[in-house]
């Protein structure tokens, strides 16, 4: 497609304030079309970026304007889902929500679960390394996965399909298939995912718990895991998230609270039993106004509802939202919150909460409106303070959204300059022609300098 | 911390001389036998090292509520062990360590899992963040000591089992869990044929099942959770209660690994490898079978048809068979552009071997 109606719809993921029309886009049907279109990417000197779903939230799948997107989303099916052996085999293209549902009759499922479960593929989720609500127990994309195909771009052998992993617990050499996670489409596009299924746990409790202060329910967060229980999910929203999800869906949550923290306990029912005492103990001692479990199946799917709807949720209250992904140790979330809410009264800006408590995963969601001039430079100014806070307490910027355009000047910030050449060495010796997604995730020295003066200036 | 104060810093040391080789201009190619103090040489590691990371040890930071733990790549172990029982923690993962003084550092190089793979949290899945001197003999650090991060590539990954060939490991932080309240073991008298409804059985057992060994004709199974869990599924499932040691399985201490030849074949899971009795140890839901006193050749082809691999701790050396010669090589370009850091292992592990060598492997750790 190279008409300007045909490609309009491709020029943005799901950060849409970083938009460009590529020379055209390509649907990719089968892994031939994929090395085809690798292979004449290289012939002509054009670059290329690949994208599934196109539901990522930095901007990694955004189109350059001389270069190609590729769309694997087509590429569709299962493959294979084996019972026996708990994996299933699928094309790119194929929506994480869907392998779930295909191993529900055998009782299995496929743990990651970011928010967007519904609409993203596994092609995206591999390349981002994706993680969700459950990945404090379960673990994030890399963990679930055994091997991977994908399509190379090195200088011997360019549109190579290579398969990484296997089926066994580990593989020969080196574990390639925990570099290609989080690559973000810069070192091959994946034609196949192999992923691990997980038993549906026998037993599931949900508990609520509401605070009046953010900084007791953050403590309370790091509470639960020191007295040895591992959640399956540990979540929390403020307030604004509260009034905005439950207006949106009347989740039952309860408005007059500063934070509530959603919990899944998960296992079997003796386990799950022992472990609801203890986490409705810390939870008592650690200042809960007020502790609820899900009386039933209905309860704590509409409980969930509610955080994963937040994102939309919120996006009714504001023309524009923003949302950010930095991970702190857990005993700085309250800290970091506090800061965030400092920062947000000096840009004059209103921020919502709603994260991955346990895994110190934070989302801080901006809102603002890009029809005053300079909101979106006020909003990206927030952006920064907030994830270099991140780095400051020991934490990281992005825990699962990926770098991609959005946060390529903060990784100036978390690495030195001997460890961002190191990953540009990496790049270089993998796809030595630039074609795969160049200009992002690895910022360039020049771009390092500038940035850094930058705010060194104050700016 | 308090920790902190314990032992010994050597990364400027050591950064300081990798890049003098680095720099060397001399008619010789430079290079160094990188390890820890030399107990992993069955696992692959060299014997006679001119970089003893060893002597690079101490605890960095040890935060039990964030269930993290970072450490220079010269601690034993079993020191690290003592450290976390206190607060009643473990690694989420189980690290061979064939003698005490093993260190962590070789743990990750070597990247060996223990019985509780198949049920649990591998070794490389555990490795949150690693600091380490390039080839460039530059101190590099990734990942980092929060639970998620996908910042850059994961390079703190990469080191799990690359045999020091991508980096000489500095520290190390892994993640925690809360140490598990109570472990039993059982076992019964097993067929080798009926191993695979077994399979079937212990699926069923997640989560508390946590090892499945198959020696001798008995089949032992680990059980660990929440005491009454534990006790209560004991009950259900029969057999002999047994004191069957796991850390010496996990240590390959069992007088079943004291051999001339000692294989490990990887295997998808319940795949069954025809092995003579007495010769096999089958681990991890058959998907990691020990065999002793084997014909390493047979024993290759054999698991390249059911979709495995061989590696071979003693006796003949079979070829390396890694998938993807060419990332080997530019990953090895990248990180050692000089081949500083084993270059013979790089050599005999990472690159896809042009015939066999017949090269014989003689462990220490016998």
């Amino acid at each position: 497609m190279v008409k300007r109606e045909d490609t309009a719809p491709f020029e943005c993921d799901a950060l849409p304030v970083y938009c460009e029309a590529p020379l055209a886009v390509a649907l990719a049907h089968s892994e031939q079309d994929v090395v085809a279109a690798v292979r004449l990417c290289h012939e002509f000197g054009v670059p290329l970026v690949s994208r599934g779903a196109g539901t990522g939230l930095s901007a990694g799948a955004k189109p350059i304007a001389r270069g190609l997107l590729l769309v694997t989303a087509p590429m569709n099916r299962i493959l294979d889902l084996d019972p026996q052996a708990m994996t299933a085999r699928v094309q790119p293209g194929v929506i994480n929500q869907q392998i779930s549902t295909a191993a529900a009759p055998h009782g299995l499922y496929y743990a990651p679960d970011p928010s967007s479960q519904i609409a993203c593929s596994i092609g995206g989720n591999v390349a981002e390394n994706a993680g969700g609500v459950h990945c404090l127990k379960y673990g994030v994309t890399v963990q679930n996965v055994l091997s991977v195909r994908l399509v190379s771009a090195t200088a011997d052998n360019i549109g190579e399909v290579l398969t990484l992993g296997g089926d066994c617990l580990s593989q020969p050499g080196y574990d390639l298939l925990a570099l290609v996670h989080g690559s973000e489409g810069g070192l091959g596009v994946i034609t196949e995912v192999t992923v691990k299924l997980t038993p549906v746990p026998e037993q599931t409790r949900t508990l609520m718990a509401d605070f009046d202060c953010v900084r007791t329910a953050a403590d309370a967060v790091s509470a639960i895991v020191r007295a040895g229980v591992i959640p399956a999910a540990l979540e929390m929203m403020d307030k604004l998230a509260i009034s905005a999800t439950e207006a949106f869906c009347h989740a039952g949550y309860n408005l007059e609270a500063a934070a509530i923290v959603l919990i899944d306990l998960d296992g079997h029912p003796l386990e799950v039993q022992a472990e609801l005492a203890v986490v409705e103990q810390v939870l008592s001692e650690s200042g809960a106004a007020q502790v609820r479990r899900a009386a039933d199946e209905l309860q704590r799917a509409r409980w969930w509802k509610g955080r994963k709807s937040a994102f939309p949720a919120i996006g009714r209250l504001s023309p524009d939202y923003y949302c950010i992904d930095g991970t702190v140790p857990r005993h700085r979330i309250g800290e970091v919150l506090e800061a965030t809410a400092r920062f947000a009264e000096k840009y004059s800006l209103r921020v919502a909460n709603v994260f991955h408590a346990g895994d110190g995963n934070l989302h801080p969601i901006i809102m603002f409106d890009g029809i005053e001039p300079d909101a979106l430079e006020r909003t990206e100014k927030l952006a920064a303070d907030i994830l270099e806070y991140c780095i400051a307490v020991g934490g990281t910027i992005t825990g699962e959204h990926g770098v991609g355009l959005e946060k390529i000047n903060q990784m100036a910030v978390q690495f030195s300059d001997a460890e961002l050449e190191q990953f540009r060495a990496i790049k270089r010796n993998l796809d030595p022609f630039e074609l795969l997604n160049p200009d992002k995730q690895i910022p360039t020295l020049a771009r390092c300098q500038e940035y850094r003066a930058l705010r060194q200036s104050g700016g | 911390m308090d920790h902190a104060s314990l032992g010994n810093d050597c990364s400027e040391h050591f950064a300081a001389r990798v890049q003098e080789l680095y720099t060397a201009r001399g008619a010789e190619q430079p290079h160094l036998a990188i390890g820890g103090n030399g107990s992993r040489v069955a696992f692959g590691l060299p014997a006679d090292l001119s970089l003893a990371l060893g002597e690079h040890r101490g605890v960095v930071d040890y935060q039990p509520e964030e269930l993290t733990l970072r450490a220079r790549a010269g601690t034993p172990l079993s020191e690290l062990e003592v450290l976390l029982a206190q607060h009643n923690q473990s690694f989420a993962a189980e690290m061979p360590q064939p003698t005490t003084q093993s260190t962590l550092g070789g743990a990750i190089a070597t990247g060996w899992d223990g019985p509780g793979r198949a049920f649990g949290m591998s070794l490389r899945d555990s490795v949150l963040g690693c600091r380490l001197i390039n080839g460039r003999g530059e101190i590099i650090n990734f990942g980092g000591q929060v639970m998620k991060n996908v910042a850059g590539y994961d390079l703190a990954r990469l080191q799990v089992g690359a045999l020091g060939t991508l980096g000489a490991i500095l520290d190390v932080t892994l993640r925690l869990q809360p140490r598990v309240e109570d472990t039993a073991s059982v076992s019964f008298s097993v067929n080798a044929g009926a191993l695979s409804q077994w399979w079937q059985r212990t699926r069923s057992l997640r989560p508390l099942i946590s090892g499945t060994c198959y020696l001798d004709g008995r089949l032992y199974l680990r059980i660990s959770g929440r005491a009454v869990a534990v006790q209560d599924l004991l009950a259900q499932l029969g057999g002999d209660i047994t004191g069957f040691d796991w850390s010496a399985l996990a240590n390959l201490q069992l007088p079943f690994f004291c051999s001339e030849r000692l294989a490990c074949v990887h295997l998808p899971r319940y795949a069954e490898l025809p092995v003579g009795a007495g010769q096999a140890l089958v681990e991890w839901e058959g998907a990691r079978v020990w065999v002793r006193e084997g014909d390493h050749h047979a024993l290759s082809r054999e698991a390249a048809r059911l979709g495995g691999f061989v590696q071979v701790l003693r006796g003949p050396a079979v070829p390396s068979q890694v998938d993807a010669p060419g990332w080997h090589r530019a990953l090895r370009n990248a990180l050692d552009p000089r081949g500083l850091f084993n270059p013979g292992l790089f050599h005999s592990r990472f690159c896809t071997s042009e015939g066999e060598t017949g090269r014989e492997y003689t462990g220490a750790g016998r």
